[in-house]
């Protein structure tokens, strides 16, 4: 097999040849469905030292045609202030320039007292914060008290650092209320984790800050923040192109979060067009 | 006088005004747009009193067919015809350039053009692009000396054959033609030759579809037989969608009127 | 990414009974940032005559220009109005002339035949090669999403009410799945005398 050689795939487990033993279909059988026993363990790209050639694949995408596309393009936020954590989101999920849906929840659940936002590849934010939902709900059962943010946030950040490098693309928030009070985490692929008052993530994330930037402070009223955080994300739809749908707004108080709004861009639009108008009459 | 804008009078010949600017555009990595192709089977025989050119009528720009009855058998001359197969804008302006100087060539030598002169210009002008104009044709006429089939690729090369294909689907329509052709064919053996040779392009190959096109090229007659077999009939849609007046939103609507009405007010010239 | 697709934007033009439509998107962008939501990409070029244009914005105005220019030099020289087809085939040629060095953009034509009041739709690649169906033409960063709009409502003989319909339920929900079009819509129809054109309300985001 000198062509495997040269393609340097001799070794890989589908050049191997195989008598069909029982053992074998077991082995077979436990690696295909490695990750339900335990969901840290990802098949990796079967080639061989998959962190470099698989950089250098998507490297060359451009000149090759050969890329993997995944849903991308977001415009998320939280900030901390007086009234607990608040979070808004747009719902607007693209692959290349084609909405591939319009009504994607962009604000996982991962328990009462704990919200995640994804940005990036979406399939790698929600497998992951099932993984965190699950740790979360373990360590729950093992210590009888709920788990801080800081402690989610940082098994977050290991799991990304575990598997740096290896095309995992996520930018997402933990946000929630624990015994030290509200909590806000900002977590990426490159396994960076930076607790926070205040972020935004995404495409749409510099024209969020704009409008953040302009109207927040720490004693907001919980009316003025939803309406702070659904304005941010309105006028990042509006400018971005990759942003839009529906503006969903959670607030995260002491007792847990509560789903405040599910706005259509449309609706809110001409709102805002409206009180425009009405306020050049004045 | 030296208009600042007699530079945009239009020129004859390309113009390359824009070639560095778009250079650095797709070194930048954006990828060059697609233009139409089409994908193509055309062929061509020689029958006992003339010559028959059929082509399929599907146009692509990419994986999606932008026009679905489009005529790819050209004009040249009153007795030489020629489908064109490769990029859509090249076949049509490469057989409408030569079609005009072969008109010019008739009129100065006060004869019949012949098909081996167009075959010449052709190939000359591809030549000169060395391969930039894609164009892959078949060219079909009869003349004084009789029928000719010639093949013309896009460097400059030319065949002269008894049968010709071209196009993505040449080697389909091949087949048929290496098993079937022989001298001598009657009128209606060589129309139901090409036209069960065109199909096997249009079924079996992606680039070709829809319609087939025929031309039958005698001596002193033309029969363009377009859409001469519609092999791909739309089926007929069973309901309709129709919009009750109103369904969309009109944020506001401004109507022009074009009823002129013209008066003719007769001025007395001056007179000195 | 495609050079075609660095502004966003989408036109599309069809034929009714004694009647024409062409309908353009608002937007004008660089790549995902929306600049301004007030941009036309269709132009009244005659009487009965408009002109649409997608693509890069600079070469949109370009070839506008130079488009507008041949066709005064054409109207001065012949003292009578441009038809839609020859403006058409001048079109074509003005684009194939630019072979090697192409404008980037996607040109629609959809007109009344002045002297017939025949309808005439037509549209090209970015090199010339014209296209004039029946029925309905396309160009735009939502290409794809239109035909498959176009193709399901467009029906023939529609009259201008049912026509401004089709096309406008085509277009909005052509460019409601794309994200570099939107951004609001007009819509032109063309009678025999009259232009009626409707600003439409659409998603802004």
């Amino acid at each position: 097999m000198a062509l495997a050689e040269i393609c340097k795939i001799s070794n890989a487990p589908y050049m191997r040849p195989n008598a069909w033993s029982s053992a074998d279909v077991e082995e077979e059988q436990k690696g295909l469905m490695c990750n339900l026993a335990n969901p840290y363990t990802l098949a990796a790209p079967p080639f061989e030292n998959p962190l470099h050639n698989l950089n250098q694949i998507q490297a060359n995408g451009d000149k090759t045609g050969v890329k993997i596309n995944f849903d991308h393009g977001t415009t998320t936020l939280g900030f901390k202030f007086k009234g607990g954590v608040l979070l808004a989101v747009d719902s607007r999920a693209t692959g290349g320039s084609y909405i591939g849906s319009q009504s994607m929840k962009k604000i996982v659940e991962i328990n009462q007292f704990m919200l995640g936002t994804l940005a990036g590849g979406a399939a790698d934010c929600v497998y992951w914060d099932r993984v965190l939902s699950k740790e979360c709900r373990l360590h729950e059962l093992r210590n009888k008290e709920r788990i801080s943010v800081a402690a989610a946030s940082k098994i977050m950040a290991n799991i990304a650092h575990e598997y740096k490098g290896m095309g995992l693309s996520m930018g997402m928030m933990l946000a929630g209320y624990d015994k030290r009070g509200p909590g806000l985490y900002y977590v990426d692929s490159e396994g960076s984790r930076t607790p926070g008052n205040l972020f935004s993530v995404g495409s749409g994330s510099l024209y969020a800050y704009g409008v953040l930037d302009s109207g927040y402070h720490w004693d907001l009223e919980d009316k003025e923040a939803q309406e702070l955080g659904r304005r941010a994300i309105y006028h990042a739809t509006f400018r971005d192109a990759y942003s839009g749908g529906i503006i969903r707004v959670y607030h995260i108080k002491e007792d847990g979060w509560v789903n405040i709004s599910n706005t259509d861009c449309m609706e809110l639009h001409y709102m805002y067009q409206e009180q425009l108008k009405q306020q050049a009459a004045k | 006088m030296d208009l600042d804008n007699a530079r945009e009078l239009p020129r004859a010949g390309f113009n390359f005004d824009n070639c560095k600017r778009n250079a650095t555009l797709l070194n930048r990595g954006f990828k060059p747009p697609i233009t139409t192709k089409t994908g193509t089977t055309i062929v061509g025989i020689i029958y006992k009193d003339g010559v028959i050119l059929g082509a399929d009528t599907r146009a692509t720009e990419g994986p999606i067919v932008s026009d679905k009855n489009c005529a790819k058998i050209h004009y040249l001359a009153k007795n030489i015809y020629c489908c064109g197969a490769g990029t859509a804008a090249d076949t049509e302006m490469t057989t409408d350039l030569i079609s005009s100087q072969l008109e010019l060539h008739r009129l100065q030598t006060d004869r019949e053009v012949r098909v081996v002169a167009a075959n010449t210009m052709l190939k000359q002008m591809l030549f000169r692009y060395q391969g930039h104009i894609s164009a892959a044709l078949v060219l079909g006429g009869v003349d004084k000396t009789g029928p000719h089939i010639y093949s013309i690729h896009p460097h400059g090369s030319s065949d002269k054959l008894p049968y010709a294909t071209m196009g993505s689907g040449s080697l389909a329509a091949m087949t048929v033609f290496e098993s079937r052709w022989k001298p001598d064919l009657s009128e209606e053996e060589g129309k139901k030759l090409v036209r069960d040779a065109d199909p096997t392009g249009v079924f079996n190959d992606l680039g070709s579809g829809s319609n087939i096109d025929l031309c039958v090229i005698r001596k002193g007659s033309v029969e363009y037989l377009r859409n001469y077999e519609l092999a791909n009939k739309k089926g007929k849609r069973q309901l309709d969608y129709r919009f009750k007046t109103g369904t969309s939103t009109v944020l506001h609507t401004n109507i022009k009127d074009l009823l002129v009405t013209e008066r003719v007010q007769a001025v007395p010239m001056e007179i000195s | 990414m495609s050079i075609l697709a660095y502004n966003g934007g989408c036109v599309v033009a069809m034929r009714g009974k004694d009647c024409v439509a062409i309908a353009t998107d608002h937007r004008f962008g660089i790549q995902a940032q929306t600049i301004s939501t007030d941009f036309k990409k269709v132009f009244h070029i005659g009487p009965r005559m408009f002109l649409g244009l997608t693509g890069l914005q600079t070469d949109i105005l370009t070839v506008r220009d130079r488009l507008m220019f041949r066709k005064n030099l054409y109207e001065t020289r012949e003292n009578r109005e441009m038809c839609p087809k020859p403006f058409s085939a001048m079109m074509s040629s003005f684009l194939y002339e630019h072979r090697f060095g192409p404008y980037f953009i996607e040109p629609v034509v959809a007109g009344l035949d002045p002297k017939t009041m025949e309808p005439f739709i037509c549209n090209m690649d970015l090199i010339g090669c014209p296209n004039a169906p029946d029925d309905f033409v396309v160009a735009g960063t939502c290409a794809e999403q239109l035909y498959g709009m176009c193709e399901t409502l467009w029906k023939p003989d529609l009259e201008p009410d049912q026509l401004f319909e089709v096309i406008a339920q085509s277009i909005v929900n052509a460019f409601d799945r794309d994200a570099m079009s939107g951004w609001g819509a007009t819509v032109y129809i063309i009678e025999k005398d009259k232009i009626t054109e409707r600003t439409l309300k659409t998603r802004m985001d």
